[in-house]
């Protein structure tokens, strides 16, 4: 009986331990796992401190870590909040979850992707671009504007991410603020009377191009880089470059207000602002564009001075999109099964 | 001291027993019902969305019914009246589907399709997908419960109807006798679809449980969720209860022991040729296919090292995790098994509240406790905040497999052994420690096995109350599978059900070698 006995107390104290140990930090991310763990590593070998990460989970839906973040508001188990989109960042904010916090390290990346108060500072960025199949677009003829998703001639041909989740909600809500309501909400019926399938995440949209189920779709840059890497026949237009302009998604750091490891937290956000991120983040799988300049980027990747950006007021975005999800964009999904 | 002989006698105690225990498995849910004060959150619960999703959802059901139903009745009839070499490896293989996550199925199909190059809107993908991945899972506890209603018969009986009217004769009337059971069961595997969202939202067919997960994750509305998570339950429960009214009589008999012979399985015979070719068909469909989506990516690069590593970062939760909703799930069962005792009316009553949860949403029972959690002191963290958390709420939806093996364990074992303890005077405890502990051991062993591989398939409690930097191995197939490389993503799901069918087979021989000799 007694080694039995052994192994249960010994089971018991293992599944009692909680969290918050000293010389840790809490990371909830809705940054892809595959690209957020690697820099986790690098900041755990470099200051000793033990990152627990929390990805996101995209594509069946039940990410719920921002609304774990808000639900756990009045006993927060996260130091910080590595969000792939400002969005989510200054909904944080809105809601009290956030903590301000002006980093040293921000130092040289530029202002205008990072909240004025400090709650969330954005960093290396992605953009909304369109992945097409080579074998299904012929060069010279490929979409070139996400107006193409109405096009006729590409009827049946397109394909897009579920937009109440990820960066293409973003999109959504920055295009109702770039183009107007109406023309919004005329976009959204137009590509969906053209035959744009909406498909469960950016991820999906890769795929389905890439195999050339469809001719193209409406994806991220991390997402674009992986089916090249992989020699999918893939190409990549960062849309309406002379027209509303390409979406640019940075990442936010947030600090969480009153999380267990509040030190610990501050210490994670200036690791993720060094430019050694920034570059690590380009030169990785992910391709993320670095926002600081002088960060070296590997040979043919966009840097900031080559896209034309779509102009977003993040604040603005963020209250749209709430709005939005519960509206439009809940009813307009919904009509799309 | 207390006398052995309670446990062979009616008493109090059986219901304050009963009632405790269900009252534990049913408390998560108490929170929930704390949101409802604010009808805010069922306004717009049954919107046009949600109509939609439902009747998705209930199209899927109404299909795997009927399949699992047509090919699951007559596999468990020709399994239980014909033996064919490897027939036993066969019925362990196809029990594979039922102890992995469905979203697992769901990517190999979906893999599968794109692998041979076929259009989105074929059938491995969209309601056919989601209806062959559900299928896959039903097909088992449709196989496994119908070869068991046609191996209560007793060998007397066949071999009359044999003599009667030769196999196809025997066929027939065993099909008249295990045809309801075989129904209900095909019906409750139906239902138990509706709480399923994996399938149906990788595969392009997502019903009511991905619209309450995308309440929660979306529109960040936890009432909202919670309303329509509570709606989803209430509509499983008006299916499953007529269901669970007209099986548990039936199974409680049939969990007492019997003093038959049950029917052999026999070989050489008309019919049996036709045993081992449906076995294999179902296999390939159930298993094969989706199986060949997983290995098609690795003929391209193989990267084992960073599989294995993911697997030996999440290994130790995964395992804990089990461990613990095994070893809860098993206590309580078994305590729930012999409260019920030998009392038909008892036992049909359990058996009805069992397969009730069993069928529940398994994200209700989280959510209850992401409520507790968020208005309890931080000193209840052990409790609410922790893997206990996850392996509590992973057992209290699973030990109704538990409680099954322990009714049978308890109902096999002679009444006579604690009357015979009783006049004695053998201790209530040494009782327990040397008689009842022994013979239910193996039943408590292989329900534990079983319990641990069922848990460890479930993502949804995991994903929402995993203490940070404590996934399990299906949540990190779960995190990564939209964006890392699809060999990585493809050599993940080979592991996990290679660990499964290493588990299976333990589980198998446990059984076999341990079972109390006639």
């Amino acid at each position: 009986m007694r080694p039995l006995l052994l192994c249960v107390v010994s089971t018991a104290l293992l599944a009692f331990r909680t969290q918050s140990q000293a010389g840790e930090v809490v990371v909830y991310t809705s940054v892809d796992d595959v690209f957020a763990r690697p820099i986790c590593q690098q900041f755990e070998k470099q200051t000793g401190i033990k990152v627990k990460l929390v990805p996101d989970t995209e594509e069946t839906k039940s990410t719920g870590l921002l609304n774990r973040l808000i639900a756990e508001k009045r006993r927060p188990q996260a130091d910080v909040f590595w969000s792939g989109d400002p969005i989510r960042a200054e909904i944080l904010k809105n809601k009290g979850i956030s903590a301000a916090y002006q980093s040293p390290s921000a130092e040289g990346l530029p202002k205008e992707y990072s909240d004025p108060e400090g709650h969330w500072t954005g960093f290396s960025a992605r953009a909304k671009i369109i992945l097409y199949n080579t074998k299904l677009c012929p060069p010279g003829k490929e979409p070139t504007s996400i107006f193409d998703f109405m096009n006729p001639s590409w009827n049946g041909k397109g394909c897009m991410a579920n937009p109440l989740f990820g960066t293409t909600s973003m999109f959504a809500a920055a295009l109702f603020d770039a183009l107007g309501e109406d023309m919004a909400q005329t976009w959204f019926g137009a590509a969906s009377a053209n035959g744009m399938k909406m498909l469960s995440s950016n991820g999906e949209v890769k795929r389905a191009v890439a195999a050339g189920d469809y001719a193209f779709g409406l994806t991220d840059t991390d997402d674009a880089a992986e089916a090249i890497k992989d020699g999918k026949p893939v190409g990549v237009v960062y849309p309406d470059s002379q027209a509303t302009g390409t979406l640019l998604i940075p990442n936010a750091a947030v600090l969480i207000a009153n999380g267990p490891n509040g030190e610990n937290g501050r210490k994670f956000i200036d690791y993720l602002l060094t430019p050694e991120v920034e570059q690590a983040l380009a030169e990785g799988e992910a391709a993320q564009i670095p926002l600081r300049s002088g960060v070296a980027v590997p040979d043919g990747m966009k840097t900031l001075p080559d896209l034309k950006q779509m102009k977003v007021d993040y604040a603005k975005v963020a209250k749209k999109l709430e709005e939005l999800s519960r509206g439009f964009l809940k009813d307009w999904t919904a009509k799309q099964r | 001291m207390i006398s052995c002989a309670i446990l062979e006698r009616q008493g109090k105690w059986r219901f304050v027993v009963l009632a405790a225990g269900l009252f534990v498995a049913f408390a998560p849910l108490l929170p929930l019902l704390w949101t409802l004060r604010d009808t805010s959150n069922l306004s717009g619960v049954f919107d046009a969305g949600f109509r939609a999703a439902l009747l998705r959802s209930l199209t899927v059901a109404v299909a795997v019914t009927i399949i699992a139903a047509t090919i699951g009745i007559p596999t468990g009839i020709l399994g239980a009246l014909y033996d064919f070499p490897l027939r036993r490896l066969l019925l362990a293989l196809l029990l594979l589907p039922l102890l992995v996550p469905s979203f697992l199925w769901a990517i190999g199909l979906s893999m599968l399709r794109r692998a041979a190059g076929l259009p989105p809107d074929t059938i491995l993908s969209g309601f056919g997908g989601t209806v062959i991945t559900f299928t896959a899972l039903a097909m088992p506890l449709v196989i496994f419960i119908s070869l068991a209603a046609a191996r209560a018969i007793s060998a007397s009986q066949t071999d009359a109807a044999r003599l009667g009217g030769g196999e196809s004769h025997l066929f027939r009337s065993v099909a008249k006798s295990v045809l309801p059971i075989g129904m209900s069961t095909a019906a409750l595997a139906g239902v138990l679809t509706l709480s399923d969202p994996g399938a149906g939202q990788i595969l392009g067919f997502p019903g009511a449980a991905s619209e309450v997960l995308t309440s929660f994750a979306a529109q960040y509305d936890l009432g909202h969720a919670t309303g329509q998570c509570l709606f989803l339950a209430g509509v499983v429960l008006l299916l499953a209860l007529p269901l669970t009214m007209f099986v548990a009589p039936k199974l409680a008999a049939g969990l007492l022991a019997r003093d038959v012979t049950p029917t052999e399985a026999r070989g050489r015979r008309r019919l049996a040729w036709i045993a081992p070719i449906l076995f294999c068909v179902l296999l390939a469909a159930t298993t094969v296919l989706p199986l060949a989506g997983f290995v098609q990516p690795l003929l391209r690069e193989t990267p084992w090292r960073r599989a294995l590593a993911e697997v030996y970062r999440t290994l130790g939760n995964t395992s804990a995790y089990a461990l613990i909703a095994a070893v809860i799930a098993t206590v309580g069962g078994f305590v729930l098994a012999i409260a019920a005792g030998r009392d038909n009316k008892l036992r049909a009553t359990l058996l009805a509240a069992l397969v009730i949860i069993f069928a529940m949403p398994p994200a209700l029972g989280a959510l209850g406790f992401i409520y507790a959690a968020n208005v309890s002191p931080a000193e209840l963290d052990p409790l609410l905040r922790s893997r206990f958390t996850v392996g509590l709420e992973l057992a209290l939806h699973s030990f109704p497999i538990a409680a099954i093996f322990g009714m049978r364990a308890i109902g096999t074992a002679s009444p006579s052994w604690a009357e015979a303890a009783a006049v004695h005077g053998v201790p209530l405890r040494s009782y327990f420690r040397k008689v009842l502990c022994r013979w239910s051991l193996p039943a408590a062993l292989v329900s534990a096995l079983l319990t641990a591989l069922l848990v460890t398939a479930d993502v949804s409690s995991v994903l929402l109350l995993h203490p940070p930097g404590e996934a399990s191995l299906p949540l990190a197939i779960f995190s990564v599978m939209a964006n890392a490389p699809e060999p990585l993503v493809g050599a993940l799901c080979l592991f996990y059900v290679a660990g499964a069918a290493g588990i299976l087979m333990l589980g198998l021989m446990v059984f076999h070698f341990a079972r109390p000799k006639r």
